[in-house]
């Protein structure tokens, strides 16, 4: 783990990747498409990428509309004015019109941390996984983001992906397997079960190797996509594990969290303990510490999951 | 711009006449439904149907065809009678309307019937989808248009001046909006609900070309449309104005029918209304 990368420059490249394979694939922008990291694909195909300032309601209707005619758009912006802001479009033009339109909520989570609760997006799973049909994405490394970005483009159906902003270290190999709805099993245990997702799947990965040098036998999944649910994965880690941990850089309220336990709680209820902010507007601040408030960084997880067991 | 022949003209008249008579049909099954902007938008939705857009109803996914987005999806009832009469599904699914999982609901689902293009009913929804059509289709180096009907109390919603502003900075000439000027929302004049006027500079001055006609006169209507664009790369908006509940007589003009709960005493009166127009026009 000893590689970082920008998480925005590496879903910009994946997208011009992308769009090398297929024409079809627009980019659209609301007033940020160097921020948002489609500059280089504004650069290699002007034609496809569509600028509309700031207007994120009109972007999603115009997006689902695009798409009724063949293209697929990719929408890219700061998480929060993607989700909270045009959530009804989201659910009726990209949701229940099931339209082939990919949503890139970046800078998620408490990226801006020095911001406030406006700019942080710590919702933006709890609300988009309302929406029937739609798939929710929440990549846990840079290796996953570019990964994901092609799956995306080939997966036919409403999107929504969030990324981070500061760098991600680099978790996994380029043979690494993704897939849609496919939870990734990163070490096996007995003891408890630890669940990461996107930026603070790394912090989790560290405090697994700290609780295993504390003798704890401890599981660690990465759960990249929260909707679909990879529930087998996540029912047999409770079957034989007994305990489970979630780890999210979001709301206790409807996260990571709240979706494992609506699974568990159907199909194999055992104990679980929650990390991740709880129901307040987060401060404001460097992102580390603000991390270190929410008990989010990775001796903080170590500290939780040993007075759990 | 084309002109109507007088006996087109007249064959329009009867087909909106048979609209009026399969939205009756509707409430009828489902004894209550939106029949105030169903009524006030039958007649230009009929001439876009029947004279004006490109279709196949055999094949309603042909790539050339002209677009509807009923951006006012409330005003269904019209919608599913033209398409209907224009064969685009069995007109027996009519007697369906209000019936647990009935392909007619309330507001349209694209997912129920063919020749329906979107999935509206929440207001100020359906300009940004017609407009992404609009720019998708001129991507795709195809002449066909989007046509657009929006209530004027929609206009409140400010989703719609987002659309409105991208529509013309992006030059969508192939963009034709219908506003169904009726003058009426639930609960009273429109003007004095929330007032859009002065309606034609506000357009103007989002970068439209605009044009006023009466809505319920088929070759006002035909002539406005195949005039568009008004001004070229620029989108065109017909201000229609309109009567609300045009053609029924006890409903007419009046905000409380916007949502009719049918009695049996109106709806027999709405048959008289209906026969009174077939009437006038076999004349003709």
């Amino acid at each position: 783990m000893s590689e970082a990368l920008d998480p925005r420059k590496t879903f910009g490249e994946a997208l011009v990747e992308a769009g090398e394979k297929n024409p079809n694939i627009i980019a659209i922008s609301a007033d940020s498409s160097k921020g948002s990291g489609l500059g280089p694909f504004r650069e290699r195909f002007p034609d496809r990428h569509l600028e509309f300032g700031i207007m994120e309601q009109g972007i999603l209707g115009f997006a689902a509309g695009l798409a009724t005619t063949g293209k697929i758009p990719f929408v890219a912006a700061i998480a929060p004015f993607v989700t909270a802001r045009p959530f009804e479009m989201f659910r009726n033009d990209l949701g229940y019109m099931n339209q082939n339109v990919k949503v890139f909520g970046r800078c998620a989570g408490l990226t801006y941390s020095d911001l406030g609760a406006t700019h942080q997006s710590l919702d933006d799973i709890a609300i988009i996984r309302t929406i029937p049909g739609v798939t929710v994405i929440n990549p846990g490394d840079p290796v996953e983001i570019r990964k994901a970005v092609h799956a995306v483009a080939s997966h036919v159906g409403p999107v929504y992906m969030k990324i981070g902003s500061p760098k991600m270290p680099v978790l996994f190999g380029d043979e690494h397997q993704f897939e849609i709805g496919r939870g990734v099993l990163m070490e096996d245990g007995k003891d408890v079960t630890l669940i990461g997702t996107g930026t603070v799947l790394s912090r989790a990965w560290e405090a697994a190797q700290l609780l295993r040098k504390r003798g704890v036998d401890v599981r660690l999944i990465n759960i990249h996509t929260v909707k679909p649910l990879d529930s087998e994965l996540l029912v047999r880690a409770a079957e034989e594990t007994g305990k489970v941990v979630t780890v999210e850089e979001h709301y206790l309220i409807g996260g990571l969290g709240s979706a494992v336990s609506e699974l568990l709680s159907q199909r194999c209820p055992v104990p679980m303990k929650f990390i991740g902010v709880d129901d307040q507007y987060a401060s404001n601040g460097p992102y580390e510490e603000l991390l270190g408030l929410y008990g989010l960084q990775s001796q903080q997880i170590v500290d939780t999951v040993l007075s759990f067991m | 711009m084309s002109q109507l022949s007088g006996v087109e003209e007249v064959a329009l008249k009867r087909m909106s006449a048979t609209i009026r008579k399969d939205i009756l049909r509707m409430v009828k099954a489902g004894r209550s439904g939106h029949i105030g902007g169903a009524l006030s938008s039958a007649d230009i939705l009929t001439a876009l149907y029947f004279k004006i857009m490109r279709t196949q109803p055999h094949n309603p996914s042909w790539p050339q065809r002209d677009r509807f987005v009923l951006s006012a999806g409330h005003k269904c009832l019209a919608l599913y009678a033209v398409l209907a009469e224009k064969g685009f599904f069995d007109k027996s699914l009519l007697d369906t309307y209000g019936s647990l999982g009935s392909k007619l609901p309330g507001h349209p689902n694209m997912h129920y019937l063919p020749g329906i293009e979107t999935n509206t009913g929440a207001l100020g929804h359906g300009l940004s989808i017609a407009g992404g059509m609009a720019m998708g289709l001129r991507m795709n180096g195809t002449d066909a248009r989007v046509y657009v009907i929006m209530g004027d109390g929609e206009l409140a919603e400010g989703s719609n001046w987002e659309a409105a502003a991208a529509a013309s900075h992006h030059k969508l000439d192939n963009l034709v909006l219908f506003v169904d000027r009726n003058s009426l929302q639930i609960s009273g004049k429109t003007v004095e609900v929330m007032s859009y006027e002065p309606l034609q500079a506000r357009w103007e001055a989002f970068g439209w070309s605009v044009r006023e006609i009466n809505g319920h006169d088929i070759r006002q209507i035909y002539e406005a449309a195949t005039s568009a664009p008004f001004a070229k790369t620029k989108p065109s908006v017909i201000l229609a104005n309109t009567v609300k509940s045009k053609g029924f007589s006890f409903a007419e003009d009046r905000a409380n029918y916007h949502y009719w709960k049918a009695t049996n005493e109106e709806i027999a009166q709405a048959d008289r209304d209906i026969a009174e127009i077939e009437e006038g026009l076999s004349n003709e």
